[in-house]
C-alpha cells in the first residue's frame, strides 16, 4: 500500500497541441479511495493510464509510494487496474484469470490456489471457476476483473470506468460493494467514471478534470457545497445548479424586472472583488415557491413537471423577457402543473457567486 | 485549488532512453518484422534487379558464349514484337474478363444463398468446390471431360440444340481458358460477397425498412454501398492471381494455335524455356512488371482506403 | 440423364430475390430450387470427373455419356502404378513445410504492424501487397538461372523458398487483421499483471488469434498445393509435385479420360477436403478481417 502523487504531471499527443493532461498535481494518501471525474475528452482516462504505465509521463513525474514512475513499465509498478470492458483473457478460465497476475510474479501453485479461492469467496465466484468469461452474465465478468485485481494485493487499484457496462440496477449495487470493499481491504485506488453520482457516492476525495486541467480536488461535500468554480457548480448535482449572470444592484441583484436580495455576506463579497455582474448559482433545491399572487420573489412560468415520488423538479422559465430556464426542486406531489405561474425566492443564504469573466469562485 | 490555465509552451512529448518510444524501442518493435521483410526482398526483389541486368543483354542459353550487353536493343525489339502486342491484350481481355465475369455470377450465388433455405450449407459447399480444385487438374478436366469435340459433356447437353461436334477449345481458345478460369474464380468471389452480406448490420437493414425502403431500395442504398469494400477487395485479389495465370494456357491450348490464346505469363515461359532466350524474356518481364506497377498503384489504393482505415490517420 | 443441369445458367435469379413480399412462398421455393440447380449445376463436372474415375475406358468414352456404370478403382490402381506416389509426398512436403515457415514468418511481423506497430506500417503493408502484384513471370528468369547456379534445380527446397515467398505477403495481410481484433487493453491488462511482451503473446494473445492463424494456413495450403509455374519450370523428377505429375501423365497416357480423372482426382483430394472442412475459415481468411 502506499501513497500516489501526481506532481506536475503532463501528458502531450502531439507538440504544441493543448496537452491531453496538464500540470496535474493530485497527492492521494495511502488507503485512500480518489475518484477522477470529469467529461469525456477532461483527461481523467489519460491520467489513469499514465498512473497505470499506459500512457507516457510527457513532463512532472507521477510517484507511488515516494517512488518517480517515469519510464518504469506497468509490470513493475506493482498496480492492478480493471479496464471498462474487463479485458478478461477469452482463454483462460475464470480462476487461471484470476491466478494469472500471481502466476506471472512466480507465486507457488497451491498458493496460487488458495488465494484464488479466497478471493472467489468474497466475490461469489467460487461456482464458476472453471467456466470461460464468455459463459458468465456482465455482471460476473466485472467481478472477475475485480478478482483479479485484487489476487494481487496490489499497491494500488486502478479502475476505468469499470461499471459503465453494467445495467442501472448492477451499477448501483456494485458501487456499493466496490466502495465497501475497497475500505476493507485499504488498498490506495484511483478511479475513473463520468458519472458524478459515482463518483460522489464512492470517493473519499473526488478529482475533477476538464480539458486536461485539474478544476478542483475535495470532499464530495465540499465539492457540492463549495464549487471552486463555476463548471464544478454546473457538473456536480443533478439536476445542474441554476447559473444566472446578473447585474449588481444596491440590495443584492436585479433579476428581470424584479429585484434578488442578497444577504449581506454575499454583497460584502461581490464588493470585495468590485463586481458590476455576477454569475450567480442557486440548487434546485435553495428555492421556495410561491404562487403568483404572493408578490415576493422572482415569477415564472412551469414547463415540465417531473413528479419522481419523493420529490419533484419544476423546470420553469423566468418572465424576464429571455424566457432564462430555471429548475426547482420541491416536495413530492408539489400539485404544479404545466402553465402555473410561481413565484421563486431563493431560501438559503448559501448562495454561490462566481466571477462571470473568469468563473471564479467569489 | 484551481490551477490556472497557463500554457506550457516548453512542454513537448518526451523521448526516453528506455520505455516506449524509446529508440531501442523502436528496434524492439521492428524485430519481429525483419525476419519476413528481409526474407521477402530477397525472393522477391532481388531477382527483378536481375531481370533488369540480363533485360540489357543477348543471352541465348541454346548459344554458349553468345552472352553481351545490348543495352535497349531487347527493348526495341519487345516493342516491335507484333506478336507480344496481341500477348498483352489477350493479358488485359482474359484478366478482366474472368475478374468481370466471376464477379458478376459471385454476386448473382451469394445473392441466392443469402437466405436460408433447404440444404444451404450443402450447396454453398458444392459451390465453392471449383476454387479448391488444382488449377491444372481444373483445366484438363475442362479439356477433355467438358470441351472434348467427341466425348465432351458441353457438346453432348447443347445437341439437342443442333450445335455440331464444336472443338471449342481450337475454335474460341482464348474463351474457353476464360470459361474454366471464370468456373474456378466464381466461388472466390461468392464467398467474399457472401461474406458481405451476412455482416450487414441487422439494424441498419430493419431501420432502411422502418423508413419505408422497399427490398430493392434497401439493396440499392444500403446493401451495395456495404458491399463495396467487399467487391473491391474481390477485383483486387482475383486480379492478382489471374494476371498470373499459366495453368489453365499451358494445359488447354499452349497458347496456341499462335499466340491467339498465350497470355504474357505463358509468353515469356515459352521465350525463356523454349525458347531460351533469356535477355528477350527478362526485357519482357520488366515491360510487364512497369505495366503492373502503373496498374497496381491504383489497385493498391482502393484496397488501402478500403482495409486499413483502422490506423490511416 | 442429370447432365441437362449444366445448360441452366441463372439467367436472373437475384431479381426474384428483392420481389416484393407477396409472391411470398412461391418465389422462396423457386429460389431454393434455383438455388439448387445452380450449385448441382456448378459442381457437375467435379461431378463427372470423380465418376469417370470409377469407370473403365470404355464406359468413359460412350455417346451418350453414361450415368450407369460397374464403378471400378482399376484407374486408382493405375495412377498409383503410373508412380504418383512420389510426386503425392513431394507436394505435401513442400505445402507442409513452406506454410509453417509462412506461419513462423508472418505471425511476428504482422504483429508488428498490429498490436504494437512500427512507424509506417502503411510502408509496410503497402510493400507487402505490392510484391504479390508483380507477375511471377517477370521474376522467373533470373529465378531459374540463379537456381541453377546454386545446383538447386529440382530440389525440393527450392519450391519450399519459393512458395513462403509467395504466400507470405497475404498470410502478413490476414495474420494482421486477426491481431487487429485482439483488443487492446488485452495485452495492457497483462503487462500490469506483470507479464513480459513475450509472454503475454505466448499465454494471452497466440490462443485469441490461433483460429485466425488456422484460416490463414489453410490458405497458403491451398496456394501451395495448386502452384505450378514454378513446379514446373524448377523441378524434374526428383521434386516434382502433383500438378507437374498430371502434366506429365497427360502426355504419357494420351486421351485416356478415365485414368487422367483417377489422377486428378487425386491431385484435387486432399486440398478440396481441407476446404470442404474449412469453409468458414476460408472466408474469415479471405475477407481480410472484413468480416469479423
Amino acid at each position: 500500500m502506499a501513497e500516489v502523487e501526481f506532481d506536475q504531471a503532463s501528458r502531450i499527443y502531439t507538440a504544441g497541441a493543448k496537452p491531453a493532461v496538464n500540470r496535474l498535481d493530485l497527492e492521494i494518501a495511502d488507503g485512500e479511495f480518489v475518484v477522477l471525474v470529469g467529461p469525456s475528452g477532461s483527461g481523467k482516462s489519460t491520467a489513469l493510464r499514465m498512473l497505470a504505465g499506459l500512457e507516457e509521463i510527457d513532463g512532472g513525474q507521477i510517484r507511488i509510494g515516494g517512488r518517480n514512475m517515469v519510464g518504469v513499465p506497468s509490470r513493475d509498478r506493482d498496480i492492478a487496474m480493471v479496464f471498462q470492458n474487463y479485458a478478461l483473457y477469452p482463454n483462460k478460465t475464470v480462476g487461471e484469470n484470476m491466478a494469472f497476475p500471481l502466476k506471472m510474479r512466480g507465486v507457488p501453485k497451491e498458493e496460487r490456489a488458495t488465494k484464488v479461492k479466497a478471493a472467489a469467496e468474497i466475490l461469489g465466484l467460487s461456482e464458476y471457476l472453471d467456466r470461460k468469461p464468455r459463459a458468465l452474465s456482465g455482471g460476473q465478468r466485472q467481478r472477475v476483473a475485480m478478482g483479479r485485481a485484487i489476487v494481487r494485493e496490489p499497491q494500488v487499484f486502478l479502475m476505468d470506468e469499470p461499471l459503465s457496462n453494467l445495467d442501472a440496477k448492477m451499477r448501483v449495487s456494485t458501487r456499493t460493494e466496490i466502495a465497501a470493499m475497497q475500505r476493507r481491504l485499504g488498498v490506495t485506488t484511483v478511479y475513473v467514471t463520468h458519472d458524478q453520482v459515482e463518483a460522489m457516492t464512492m470517493g473519499d476525495r473526488v478529482a475533477l478534470l476538464k480539458d486536461g486541467e485539474l478544476q478542483q480536488f475535495a470532499t464530495p461535500a465540499e465539492l457540492y457545497d463549495k464549487p471552486a468554480n463555476a463548471f464544478v457548480a454546473g457538473f456536480i448535482g443533478s439536476p445542474a445548479m441554476n447559473l444566472f449572470t446578473l447585474p449588481v444592484s444596491e440590495e443584492g441583484v436585479r433579476m428581470g424586472s424584479s429585484e434578488l436580495a442578497l444577504p449581506r455576506s454575499l454583497r460584502s463579497r461581490i464588493t470585495e472583488a468590485g463586481l458590476s455582474t455576477v454569475q450567480l448559482g442557486i440548487r434546485p433545491e435553495q428555492w421556495t415557491v410561491g404562487s403568483n399572487g404572493d408578490g415576493a420573489g422572482v415569477k415564472a412560468q412551469v414547463d415540465v413537471v417531473e413528479e419522481l415520488g419523493s420529490d419533484a423538479f419544476l423546470y420553469a422559465h423566468l418572465d424576464d423577457g429571455e424566457q432564462t430556464p430555471v429548475v426547482v426542486r420541491t416536495g413530492g406531489r408539489s400539485g404544479a402543473r404545466r402553465g402555473d405561474q410561481i413565484a421563486l425566492t431563493p431560501t438559503s443564504e448559501d448562495l454561490h457567486l462566481f466571477d462571470p469573466s473568469t468563473g471564479e469562485r467569489v | 485549488m484551481t490551477v490556472t490555465a497557463e500554457r506550457p509552451a516548453e512542454l513537448t512529448p518526451r523521448r526516453p532512453d528506455r520505455g516506449p518510444g524509446s529508440r531501442a524501442d523502436g528496434w524492439v518493435r521492428r524485430a519481429p518484422l525483419l525476419p519476413a521483410l528481409v526474407f521477402t526482398i530477397i525472393v522477391t526483389q532481388l531477382p527483378f534487379l536481375f531481370t533488369i541486368y540480363y533485360s540489357l543483354q543477348s543471352w541465348n542459353l541454346v548459344r554458349p558464349g553468345s552472352r553481351q550487353f545490348v543495352g535497349i536493343d531487347n527493348y526495341i525489339l519487345v516493342f516491335t514484337d507484333s506478336q507480344f502486342r496481341q500477348v498483352a491484350l489477350n493479358t488485359v481481355l482474359l484478366t478482366a474478363g474472368s475478374v468481370l465475369f466471376s464477379l458478376i455470377l459471385g454476386l448473382l450465388f451469394a445473392l441466392l444463398l443469402d437466405r436460408a433455405f433447404l440444404g444451404r450449407g450443402f450447396i454453398r459447399t458444392l459451390l465453392i468446390t471449383p476454387f479448391l480444385i488444382t488449377p491444372v487438374a481444373a483445366a484438363l478436366l475442362w479439356k477433355t471431360v467438358l470441351f472434348d469435340p467427341t466425348y465432351g459433356l458441353i457438346n453432348f447437353v447443347l445437341s439437342p440444340f443442333g450445335v455440331g461436334a464444336t472443338d471449342w477449345i481450337s475454335t474460341f481458345p482464348l474463351t474457353s481458358v476464360m470459361v474454366a478460369l471464370v468456373w474456378q474464380w466464381t466461388p472466390f468471389m461468392m464467398l467474399l460477397i457472401l461474406a458481405g452480406l451476412q455482416s450487414q448490420p441487422h439494424d441498419v437493414l430493419e431501420a432502411a425498412r422502418v423508413d419505408g425502403a422497399t427490398s430493392w431500395g434497401v439493396f440499392r442504398e444500403v446493401t451495395i454501398p456495404h458491399l463495396r469494400r467487399f467487391i473491391e477487395l474481390g477485383i483486387v485479389l482475383g486480379a492478382i492471381y489471374l494476371i498470373n495465370t499459366f495453368d489453365a494456357i499451358y494445359m488447354m491450348t499452349q497458347g496456341g494455335p499462335g499466340t491467339a490464346s498465350a497470355n504474357l505469363p505463358f509468353y515469356i515461359y515459352q521465350r525463356a524455356f523454349l525458347g531460351f532466350d533469356i535477355g528477350q524474356s527478362a526485357a519482357m518481364g520488366v515491360v510487364v512488371v512497369v505495366a503492373t506497377i502503373i496498374v497496381a498503384t491504383f489497385a493498391l489504393r482502393l484496397i488501402f482506403r478500403s482495409f486499413s482505415g483502422g490506423e490511416e490517420t | 440423364m442429370a447432365a441437362p443441369t449444366t445448360t441452366e445458367r441463372p439467367a436472373t435469379p437475384s431479381t426474384q430475390d428483392l420481389a416484393p413480399a407477396r409472391k411470398g412462398r412461391v418465389g422462396a421455393s423457386l429460389l431454393t430450387v434455383l438455388a439448387w440447380i445452380v450449385g448441382i449445376g456448378f459442381f457437375f463436372p467435379i461431378l463427372w470427373m470423380v465418376l469417370t474415375a470409377f469407370k473403365q475406358e470404355a464406359d468413359a468414352y460412350t455417346t451418350p455419356p453414361k450415368l450407369f456404370f460397374t464403378p471400378t478403382l482399376d484407374q486408382f490402381r493405375a495412377v498409383f502404378d503410373a508412380g504418383i506416389g512420389p510426386y503425392l509426398l513431394n507436394s505435401l512436403f513442400a505445402t507442409v513445410v513452406s506454410t509453417i515457415l509462412v506461419l513462423v514468418l508472418a505471425t511476428p511481423a504482422a504483429f508488428a504492424v498490429s498490436l504494437r506497430p512500427v512507424k509506417k506500417v502503411q510502408d509496410v503493408l503497402f510493400f507487402f501487397i505490392s510484391t504479390k502484384m508483380l507477375p511471377v513471370v517477370a521474376a522467373i528468369v533470373p529465378i531459374y538461372v540463379v537456381v541453377n547456379d546454386i545446383g538447386m534445380l529440382d530440389n525440393i527446397w527450392t519450391l519450399i523458398v519459393l512458395y513462403t515467398a509467395m504466400n507470405l505477403p497475404i498470410a502478413v495481410w490476414m495474420m494482421r487483421s486477426f491481431f487487429q481484433e485482439v483488443p487492446k487493453e488485452l495485452l495492457e491488462a497483462a503487462s500490469m499483471d506483470g507479464a513480459s511482451t513475450a509472454r503475454s503473446l505466448r499465454e494471452v494473445v497466440l490462443p485469441v488469434i490461433s483460429p485466425g492463424m488456422a484460416a490463414t494456413a489453410l490458405i497458403c495450403v491451398i496456394f501451395a498445393w495448386n502452384e505450378f509455374f514454378f513446379a514446373v519450370n524448377l523441378t524434374a523428377a526428383r521434386a516434382a509435385t502433383v500438378p507437374v505429375f498430371l502434366v506429365g501423365f497427360i502426355t504419357s497416357e494420351g486421351l485416356y479420360f478415365a485414368k487422367l480423372c483417377a489422377a486428378a482426382t487425386l491431385a484435387a483430394l486432399p486440398v478440396v477436403i481441407a476446404g470442404w472442412i474449412a469453409q468458414n475459415k476460408l472466408v474469415q481468411g479471405l475477407s481480410f478481417g472484413a468480416v469479423k
